[in-house]
Order: structure tokens, then sequence, then C-alpha cells
């Protein structure tokens, strides 16, 4: 792949990524992922 | 008697993988309570495959919270956008040498494969078509099917509650040892996902991270990037002798030479150490030293 195509790439999903972080941040998923982390995950375990 | 081929320079790697365990998981007094870790911290995931019910960790796993924000509420499921963005700043700045040098679960197959005795098995026929599984498991029990559980009202994690070996090995097995109310509740999944981490450990022996190589879905994510990812290997042709050395060591059983830029490249940088020639370099950076591809 050429240079300046991966460089094109990586800075679009750059921008995609940091912007999805920062979305799912205010859509309150941080809080959503800490709820769930800090529960023993009945399925992790084979419980649920 | 069989062993895994020795590179110089490996205990750095190994030492890089146990730190990170560490890092990870060092609440560490919670293996001997029972409980688990309940911090703020676990908000924001980890880059390998570490379950977040692992007593001492401090961060949640990627894959697990990726099936678990794709629900709002009851009957609405949702666009995991925070753990997404996650992966994609993850996948372009390391991509796969996350597996190579920072997953837990990627460093005890590492470890097993390590034991000597048993004849190791580098590739076998049609084995390449295993590899596409991964994406499989992926699409189906990552997103399709814990999806589809949304829709009917109630989320189901499929890949953690079926197959995730990582949620046996340190969350299941440690709150059992040392919780009896867990132990009173173990019953048939428990013993499915106990049976699926035992034949990946026993298959460890054999074959180099099947587990990474066959089911893993973050490495399938993570292996997308490794084109355009920051962490890349670079191959010389032009000083290579073509002696072949790279490819008998490489545990994802490719040929460094030719799959330089492969989503099974893990960046390990065992290839580049075994190589005489300094041929294959893994680099950091957009530029490529030159004469390299
Ligand atoms: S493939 Fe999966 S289990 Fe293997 S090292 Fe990568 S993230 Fe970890
Ligand atoms: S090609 Fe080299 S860096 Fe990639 S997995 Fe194989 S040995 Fe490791």
């Amino acid at each position: 792949m050429k240079r300046g195509v991966r460089i094109g790439i990586f800075t679009v999903l750059a921008i995609a990524g940091t912007a999805f972080l920062l979305f799912g941040i205010f859509s309150g998923q941080a809080e959503s992922v800490l709820k769930k982390a800090i529960r023993i995950c009945m399925e992790c375990i084979g419980i649920g | 008697m069989a062993k895994a081929k020795r590179v110089k320079g490996e205990w750095k790697r190994m030492t890089v993988q146990a730190a990170a365990f560490l890092l990870q998981n060092p609440k560490l007094h919670h293996f001997f309570l029972g409980t688990i870790e309940q911090g703020e911290t676990k908000a924001v995931c980890v880059p390998g495959l570490n379950c977040y019910s692992c007593p001492a960790a401090i961060g949640a796993c990627p894959i697990g919270s990726l099936q678990n924000t794709m629900s709002k509420s009851y009957k609405k499921p949702a666009v995991p956008f925070y753990v997404l963005g996650f992966l994609i700043l993850l996948g372009l700045t390391l991509g796969r040498w996350i597996c190579g040098w920072l997953c837990p679960f990627g460093w005890v197959q590492d470890l097993i494969y390590k034991i000597p005795f048993f004849k190791k098995i580098r590739t076998f026929p049609f084995e390449r078509y295993l590899r596409y599984l991964k994406y499989a498991v992926l699409a189906v029990l990552v997103i399709g099917l814990p999806l589809y559980s949304a829709f009917k009202g109630v989320l189901v994690p499929y890949f953690c509650k079926y197959l995730c070996p990582s949620g046996t090995l340190l969350g299941a097995i440690p709150l059992a040892a040392g919780s009896a109310q867990v132990r009173a509740q173990l019953g048939a999944y428990f013993w499915w996902k106990m049976g699926v981490l035992i034949s990946l450990l026993l298959l460890s022996l054999l074959i180099s991270r099947p587990f990474c190589r066959y089911l893993c879905p973050l490495g399938a994510i993570y292996g997308m990037f490794n084109r355009i990812a920051l962490v890349h290997l670079d191959y010389a042709p032009n000083v290579c002798v073509d002696c072949g050395k790279c490819e008998t060591v490489c545990p994802m059983g490719i040929d460094p030479k030719k799959q330089f830029n492969s989503a099974e490249c893990i960046r390990c940088g065992r290839c580049s150490r075994a190589c005489p020639t300094e041929s294959l370099q893994v680099r950091f950076g957009f530029a490529k030293k030159d004469g390299t591809r």
C-alpha cells in the first residue's frame, strides 16, 4: 500500500475512532461499561 | 524430544507480557476474598482479552463491553460507539502487536506451548481455512446473536456465555475457588466452558496459539488494522538470503517474508530476532526504511 494512501486511511479512521469514543462517552456508554464491569458477569463465569 | 524453537531475546517479550498482566490485574487481594474490583477505572477498556470478572482486573474487557453496550434498554438495540472508538484507536496504533505483547490469554498459550515432550505442529492441510472461523465468531457470537437478543428484549452476550476461555480462566476459576456462593451456583454452562478452556490449553501444547489463530474475535478485529497500524513489520528483500529461519520460528505459522502485512501476524518480533541479516524489523510509524516493503 502506498504511504500516502495509508496515511489517508489512518487519518480518516483516527478521526472516526475519536468521534465514536467521545460520542459514546456523551451518550452514557462509558457508564454502562462501568456498571457491567463492576458486577460479576454471570455469563462470563458460566452461571447465567 | 520435540521443543518449541528458541529465539534469542525472547525473555524480553515474556517480561512485557507478565508486566502487562499485572498492570491490567493489579488488585490481587480480591483473589483471596472471592470478590471483584469495583473501581471507576473499569469504565475504560483494556487492550487484550482480559475478563472484567477477573477478581483483580481494573479495566473492562473490550469484547464483553462491545456485546453489552449493544442495547440501550428493553427492546432498544444501540450502536456500541464507545467500545468501537477504543477498538479503532487501539487497532490503528498497535494492531495485533497487542496480541503478541499485551494479551493475557495469548501469554498463557505461549507459556503452555513452551512445555517440551510434545511434537509441535506448525501447520496442517486446510489449516488456513480454519483461520476464517474467528471472523464467523465475531460476526455471529459477538455481533449477530447479541444484537438479535437485544431486539427480542434481553441482551445475551453469546461469546462470553458459550466460548470465552478468558472468562473461565481469569473469572470463573478464581471466583469459584474463593467463594462458596459462586461454587454452589455452577452448572452446565460452567462445565461446557471448562471443556472449551481445557481443550484449548491441551491444544496449545501442540499448536502455538490455537485460540488466537482460529477463534479470537478480538484478534480478528485488530488483524483488520495490521496493514495501516503504526506498529508494522518491514521486510527488506534485497538483504534477505532466503534461509527460511523466520518461517520456522513464527508462532502464528505464517511465512513472514510473504505475509509481513498479514492479519495473522501478531508483531511478536520472533522472525526479526531469528533473521541473520536483519531483513525483518518490527517498527513504529509511517516511514519505511529504503529498500523495505
Ligand atoms: S488473538 Fe485474542 S486471545 Fe490471542 S492474543 Fe489476540 S486478543 Fe488475545
Ligand atoms: S511474522 Fe514475525 S512478527 Fe509476525 S507473528 Fe510471525 S514471527 Fe511474529
